[in-house]
C-alpha cells in the first residue's frame, strides 16, 4: 500500500493520472483520445499564437499559485486566491480607468494597485485568524463570494464604463497597458514579472529570516511559537502577502491581457492555482513548471472544446482529481495548531 | 509480598525472540519473557531501554518485526504510561466504551453507572462514574484507565510506569489493588524504573538494557544495588560536587500566579543565582508545565518574573522536543538556528547567515556528541537521545546566563543523559543560573544545589546543602508535612 | 402591526425555513463528520453532487422521490471518497475536501453538457412541488435523530470518542478508522440530501454554481453551533434567515444594492466564525489522521 501510495502520490503520478482521466473524459464525450489529445496539444503548443496563449494562461495561474504556496508554507489554507485576484484586478481596473493613465509607468502603478488590493483582501482573513482564531478556510472562501459581490456592485454602478454595454470598467488607455512580450499576441511581460516573483519567493523562503520564521510557523507551529516567532503577526503577514501576490495576478490580467476589468475575468484561476501549488510541491520553481502544465490544459482545453467537442469542464474535474491524488504528498502539519473548523 | 511458591503458576503469556526496530534504534532486540499467574513481574530498565515498546507488543498494539507473542488464549489489558482516555467523556463512558450496556437502541446509562460503581468497589478504587475525565486529577484518571482494563477481566495485566504520576500515599493503595489482583490468579507485569517498589511488591524482576534482557532475578534473592548495576551496566553515576555560589541573583520570581484548574501555580516566589542549579522537584501534574510556560513567556501571569540584567541571555530546554523544540523535517543546521534566528551572529540584515549557522551546528555536534550522518539530514532521522542532545546543545550554545531546563533528559538513554547532565553542570560552573524542573527525583538530587518542592502549584518547601533529604522531599512531594 | 407587515413577517419566516433547510442538512453532515474526527471541507461538492444527481434521476424516471434518493446516494459516494482518502491514504483532509469540491462541481458542469447539451443549466424536471415541506420538516427530524444517535446510542458514543482520542477507541477493541469512514459517508449523504432539496425541492432544475458556497456556510454553522446537532441547526437557521432577508428586502430598500444584499449571508458567516466568545473546542482529534 505504501509503495503504491508513493508512486501515485508524486507529481509525476498525478500527471499520468491526469492523462488517463482526460482520455476517459474524451471517451465519455464520444471522442477518441487520440483526437482529443491532438486537439489539446495543437491548441496549446501548435503555433506561435497558441504557445503565447498557453503562456498567458501560465501567467494567470502562476501568480495566485505563488500566493497560495506562501500561505500553505506558513500553515495557512488560503483558498481565497480567486477573490484576492478579483479584488486586485478591480483595483487595477479602477485605477487605470480613472487616474493612473496620467502617471509615468502607469502599467506598474496598476500592478501596485493590484498588489495592495489583493493584499487588503488577504489581510481581512489574516486579521480574522490572528485576532479571533477564525478558521481561514471558511473566511477566505466567504470572502471570495463577497469579493464577487463587491466587484459586481462597483462595475454595475460607480465604476461602470460609460461606453460599454455590459458591467465593466472603461477600457484602459494604452499608456497603462503592460508591454507585450510577443507582438500580435496577448502575452505581456506579466509572465516575466511572475517568473521574477517565483524567484524572489524562493529566495525569501530559503534565505531570509522572515522566510525562516514563516516556514517554522508552517512546519512546527508550537516550536515556532516558543522560539521567537510572533504567530499572530506571522499569520497576518502571510495571508496579506499571499493575497497581494494573487492580487498582482489579477492586475496582470487586467493590465496585460484584458485591458479592462469585469467580473468574468477569471474562469477559476484562484481554484486551479491550488492544484498548481500542490503539483509544484509548494516549491516556487517547480510551481512555474506546474503552472506551464496547467496552462497547457487551460489553453488546450478551449481548443479541445472547439475542435474535438470535449467540454472544457472536463479539465476542472481533472484538476480536482489531481488535488485529491496529491493530497497524500504533503501532510501539512499544522492541524495541531489549527483554528477550529 | 510475593506469590507463594506452592501455588500452581501457569504461564499466561509468552514472548519469544521479540525484535522491534524504529528508525535509528533497535528498541527490542531478541527478548524472551514468560508471565505466570499469581505473580507480579517487574520489568525494569533505564529510559529508552525498550520496556514500553515491549509492553505494547505484548498487548498487541504493536507488531514485532520478528518473534512471537503467545497469549495462550488469555486476554491482555494494558494501562499506558500516558493514559489513553477520552477527556470529554465521563468515567463510565470511558470504562465501558465498546461494551456499553443497552436497553433497546439506547445505552442503558443507569446500568452502566452501576456496573462502574460495582467494579470500583470490588477493587477498592472509588470513583464518581459521572465525572468528566478531563476534570479529574491525574491519580484519578489512572484509576479510570485501570478500571477500563479490569472491566474486560483480562488474565494478564500490563502496567506501564503506573506510579509515575502518583503521590507516595496513592502508591500504596495502588499496590494493594495490584497485589489483590495477582492473588486472584492474574499475571501482572509492571514496567517501572522505581526499584524500591520493585523490591517491595514484585515476585520476579527482569532487567532490560538497550533492548535486551540482561538480568533475571527472583526478587527475594536480590537487592536494589544488584538490579541497579544490571540496569546501568556499571556503578551508579556519582553525584556532582555542589558549587560555591555567588550571591548575585540572576533570576527572580515573586508571587507568580498563572493558569487555571489543577495545573495552575499559586504565589510562587523563588530566586536563582548565578552559578547555581535550583531544582524543582515534584510529581508530574503539580503545575510544572504552567510554571515553565510562564517563565518562557508563553502564558499570561500575574506577579513578577524578572532578570537581574534586563538583557540577560536566556534559553529554554522545553519538555517536548518533538513539538516544542525541534522541527523534525528540518536539517540539523536549520534546527541550530531555530530560536536564535534574530541574533546578530546568525542574522545579516534580513538574511540568515548560512556559514554561521553551519558552524554553529558543527559546534553543537562536536560538543554534545550528536550522532548523525551529516549536518544536512533531517532531525527526524536522529535517535531520541541525539535529538535531545541537539536541543540542549542549541540551548547552551550562546553561553546563556539563565537556563530553564524542563525534563532535559526525558526518555533518552543513559549515555546521552549523562552527557546532558554534565554539560549543565559545566554551564553552572561557568556562572549560569539554571532552573531545573524534573520529575526524576534522582536527577534533581544529583544536579541541584538547592531543591524546591512544587505541590499543587505552590512551593511546599526548600532545601539546600546538607539539608537536602530525600525522605523529607518525598513527603512534601506527596503533600504530607516534612 | 399592519396586515401587510404581518404577511411580510410570515413570508420571511417561511422563506427562512426553506432557505435554511439545505444548510441544516449539510451542517448536520458536518457535525457527524467532525465529531468523528474528519474535517469535511467537501460538503459543498457533496451538495452539488446531490443536487445534480437528483435532477438527473428525476428527469430519467419522472419521479422526484427517486431523484431525492439518488441525491443522497451521490453525496454518500463522495463521502466515501473523502473517507477513504482520509482513513486509508491518510491524506490532508482539507486538501482532499477541496479536491472533492472541484471534482464534484466540475463534474456536474461537465455532465451537464454531456447529458443535456446545454451548458449552465439543466432542463426542468419533475420536482417535489408542494411536497417540498416534507423535506423541510425532515431536516428537523434529522437533527433530532442525530442528537439522539450521537448522545444516546453506543455508535454515537464511539464516534464521539473517535473524534477525541482514536487510540482509546482502538484500545477498546473497536475500529476507529471504520467508524470514521461510516461517519463521513453519512455526512455526505446528508449533504447530498440538502443538495437534492436545493435542486428539486426549492426549484426544479440544476444550474451551475447553485450551491453558492452553502457547503462552507454549513461549516461555519457547525463551528457556530459548537459541533452539536441542535446548535448547528440553530446556526443554519441564522444564516438562512439572512438569505431570506435578502429576498424579502429586494427592491424595498433603495439605498441597499442587490449585490450588497447577496453578500449578507457570507458576511454573516464571517462574523459568526470571528465573533465567538468564550471557549471554542473542536473535537480534539479533528483532522489528525489516525
Amino acid at each position: 500500500m505504501n509503495a503504491l501510495r508513493s508512486a501515485l502520490a508524486g507529481p509525476a503520478g498525478a500527471i499520468l493520472l491526469a492523462f488517463f482521466l482526460a482520455a476517459c473524459a474524451m471517451l465519455l464525450a464520444g471522442v477518441s483520445p487520440a483526437d482529443g489529445f491532438e486537439a489539446l496539444f495543437i491548441g496549446s503548443l501548435g503555433g506561435r499564437q497558441q504557445i503565447a496563449e498557453t503562456l498567458v494562461q501560465t501567467t494567470a495561474l502562476l501568480f495566485p499559485a505563488l500566493g497560495i504556496c506562501l500561505a500553505f508554507r506558513a500553515g495557512l489554507f488560503n483558498i481565497g486566491a480567486e477573490g484576492q485576484l478579483l479584488i486586485g484586478g478591480l483595483a487595477a481596473g479602477a485605477a487605470g480607468a480613472h487616474f493612473a493613465a496620467a502617471t509615468p509607468l502607469a502599467a506598474f502603478v496598476l500592478l501596485a494597485c493590484g498588489f495592495v488590493g489583493g493584499g487588503f483582501w488577504g489581510a481581512i482573513a489574516g486579521w480574522l485568524r490572528a485576532q479571533f482564531n477564525a478558521n481561514e478556510v471558511i473566511s477566505t472562501l466567504m470572502l471570495n463570494f463577497v469579493a464577487f459581490n463587491v466587484a459586481s456592485y462597483l462595475v454595475s454602478g460607480p465604476l461602470k464604463s460609460p461606453a460599454a454595454t455590459g458591467a465593466e470598467t472603461a477600457p484602459l488607455p494604452t499608456s497603462s497597458w503592460l508591454p507585450l512580450l510577443l507582438p500580435d499576441t496577448r502575452l505581456s511581460i506579466g509572465l516575466l514579472i511572475a517568473l521574477l516573483a517565483a524567484f524572489v519567493l524562493r529566495w525569501v523562503l530559503s534565505r531570509t529570516v522572515f522566510g525562516f520564521e514563516l516556514r517554522a510557523a508552517g512546519d512546527a507551529p508550537e516550536a515556532a511559537r516558543r522560539n521567537g516567532v510572533n504567530m499572530p503577526r506571522m499569520t497576518l503577514l502571510a495571508l496579506t502577502l499571499s493575497g497581494a501576490i494573487a492580487g498582482l495576478g489579477g492586475a496582470s490580467i487586467v493590465a496585460g491581457v484584458l485591458h479592462r476589468f469585469n467580473t468574468q475575468m477569471s474562469p477559476g484561476y484562484g481554484y486551479t492555482a491550488i492544484a498548481v501549488a500542490l503539483v509544484g510541491d509548494l516549491n516556487p520553481l517547480w510551481i512555474c513548471v506546474a503552472a506551464f502544465g496547467f496552462g497547457i490544459l487551460e489553453a488546450g482545453g478551449l481548443a479541445m472544446q472547439a475542435l474535438a467537442d470535449v467540454p472544457k469542464d472536463a479539465i476542472h474535474v481533472i484538476e480536482g482529481l489531481i488535488i485529491l491524488v496529491l493530497a497524500a504528498r504533503r501532510y501539512i502539519a499544522t492541524r495541531t495548531q489549527a483554528a477550529p473548523i | 509480598m510475593e506469590a507463594g511458591s506452592n501455588l500452581n503458576r501457569d504461564v499466561l503469556l509468552s514472548l519469544r525472540g521479540i525484535c522491534k526496530a524504529f528508525p535509528g534504534v533497535r528498541a527490542v532486540d531478541g527478548v524472551d519473557l514468560d508471565l505466570h499467574s499469581h505473580e507480579i513481574h517487574a520489568l525494569v530498565g533505564e529510559n529508552g531501554a525498550g520496556k514500553s515498546t515491549l509492553a505494547s507488543i505484548a498487548f498487541g498494539a504493536l507488531r514485532p518485526d520478528s518473534g512471537a507473542v503467545d497469549t495462550h488464549g488469555n486476554s491482555v489489558g494494558l494501562v499506558h504510561q500516558h493514559f489513553q482516555l477520552v477527556g470529554r467523556l465521563t468515567v463510565w463512558q470511558n470504562v465501558l466504551l465498546g461494551r456499553e450496556p443497552r436497553s433497546g437502541w439506547r445505552i442503558d446509562a443507569r446500568a452502566a453507572r452501576q456496573r462502574v460503581v460495582q467494579l470500583a468497589r470490588e477493587n477498592a478504587l472509588d470513583i464518581d462514574p459521572d465525572a468528566y475525565v478531563d476534570e479529574l486529577p491525574i491519580g484519578m484518571q489512572q484509576r479510570v484507565e485501570l478500571l477500563r482494563e479490569l472491566e474486560r477481566e483480562p488474565a494478564v495485566l500490563l502496567l506501564d510506569e503506573p506510579t509515575a504520576a502518583l503521590a507516595p500515599a496513592e502508591i500504596e493503595g495502588f499496590f494493594q489493588t495490584i497485589v489483590r489482583l495477582a492473588e486472584h490468579g492474574r499475571a501482572i507485569l509492571i514496567v517501572t524504573h522505581k526499584l524500591q517498589e520493585v523490591i517491595a511488591y514484585s515476585g520476579r524482576v527482569s532487567v532490560m538494557r538497550h533492548g535486551k534482557i540482561v538480568g533475571r532475578f527472583a526478587t527475594a534473592q536480590t537487592s536494589v544495588e544488584e538490579i541497579a548495576r544490571a540496569m546501568v551496566g556499571g556503578n551508579l553515576p556519582t553525584v556532582a560536587a555542589r558549587a560555591q555560589v555567588a550571591p548575585a541573583p540572576c533570576f527572580r520570581m515573586e508571587r507568580v500566579r498563572a493558569g487555571t484548574g489543577s495545573s495552575a501555580v499559586h504565589d510562587v516566589s523563588l530566586e536563582v543565582r548565578a552559578g547555581e542549579i535550583v531544582g524543582i522537584a515534584g510529581v508530574e501534574g503539580n503545575g510544572q508545565s504552567t510554571l515553565a510556560d510562564a517563565i518562557a513567556g508563553m502564558v499570561p501571569f500575574s506577579g513578577t518574573i524578572a532578570f537581574a540584567q534586563e538583557h540577560a541571555r536566556r534559553s529554554v530546554i522545553p519538555q517536548d522536543r518533538h513539538r516544542e523544540g525541534l522541527v523534525l523535517a528540518w536539517s540539523l543546521v536549520e534546527n541550530a538556528v531555530l530560536g536564535r534566528q534574530r541574533l546578530p551572529r546568525v542574522r545579516r540584515g534580513a538574511i540568515v547567515d548560512r556559514d554561521a549557522a553551519r558552524a554553529d551546528a558543527q559546534r553543537i555536534v562536536e560538543r554534545f556528541d550528536v550522532r548523525a550522518s551529516s549536518l544536512d539530514v533531517a532531525a527526524r532521522t536522529l535517535s531520541g537521545g541525539n535529538q535531545q542532545k541537539l536541543l540542549v546543545g542549541r540551548a547552551l550554545l550562546d553561553d546563556p546566563q539563565f537556563v530553564l531546563a524542563y525534563q532535559p533528559t526525558r526518555g533518552i538513554d543513559v549515555g546521552a543523559s549523562a552527557l546532558v547532565q554534565s554539560r549543565l553542570v559545566e554551564a553552572r560552573n561557568a556562572g549560569a543560573a539554571i532552573l531545573l524542573i524534573s520529575f526524576d527525583l534522582d536527577e534533581i538530587l544529583a544536579l541541584a544545589d538547592r531543591v524546591l518542592v512544587l505541590y499543587r502549584g505552590a512551593i511546599a518547601g526548600e532545601f539546600s546543602g546538607d539539608a537536602i533529604d530525600r525522605a523529607r522531599i518525598g513527603r512534601l512531594m506527596a503533600g504530607a508535612a516534612a | 402591526m399592519s396586515a401587510a407587515g404581518a404577511s411580510l413577517l410570515a413570508t420571511l419566516a417561511a422563506l427562512t425555513l426553506v432557505k435554511s433547510t439545505p444548510i441544516i442538512y449539510a451542517a448536520l453532515g458536518g457535525v457527524v463528520s467532525e465529531r468523528s474526527g474528519i474535517i469535511n471541507i467537501g460538503l459543498e461538492g457533496m451538495m452539488a453532487g446531490g443536487a445534480f444527481t437528483a435532477v438527473v434521476f428525476s428527469g430519467l424516471t419522472g419521479a422526484p422521490v427517486i431523484g431525492v434518493l439518488a441525491g443522497i446516494a451521490a453525496g454518500a459516494l463522495l463521502g466515501l471518497v473523502l473517507g477513504v482518502a482520509a482513513t486509508v491514504f491518510k491524506v490532508d483532509q482539507i486538501v482532499a475536501g477541496t479536491g472533492i469540491n472541484l471534482v464534484a462541481l466540475g463534474g456536474a458542469a461537465y455532465a451537464l453538457t454531456l447529458l443535456y447539451d446545454q451548458p449552465g443549466a439543466s432542463p426542468q424536471v419533475n420536482a417535489l412541488g408542494s411536497n417540498y415541506w416534507i423535506l423541510v420538516a425532515a431536516a428537523f427530524a434529522c437533527a433530532l435523530l442525530l442528537h439522539a444517535v450521537l448522545y444516546y446510542t453506543p455508535w454515537g458514543l464511539r464516534v464521539r470518542a473517535c473524534g477525541e482520542n482514536p487510540r482509546a477507541v482502538y484500545d477498546a477493541g473497536l475500529r476507529p478508522l471504520r467508524l470514521r469512514l461510516y461517519a463521513v459517508i453519512l455526512s455526505g449523504a446528508l449533504a447530498g440530501l440538502g443538495g437534492a432539496f436545493l435542486s428539486i425541492g426549492e426549484v426544479n432544475i440544476y444550474s451551475d454554481g447553485m450551491t453558492a458556497g452553502r457547503g462552507f456556510i454549513a461549516l461555519a454553522a457547525v463551528i457556530f453551533g459548537r459541533w452539536t446537532p441542535w446548535g448547528a441547526t440553530g446556526a443554519a437557521i441564522f444564516f438562512g434567515f439572512f438569505e431570506a432577508l435578502q429576498y424579502v428586502l429586494q427592491g424595498r430598500i433603495a439605498w441597499l444594492p442587490s449585490d450588497a444584499m447577496q453578500a449578507i449571508p457570507y458576511v454573516a458567516a464571517l462574523v459568526a466564525i470571528a465573533g465567538l466568545v468564550g471557549k471554542v473546542r473542536a473535537p480534539a482529534a479533528d483532522g489528525i489522521p489516525y
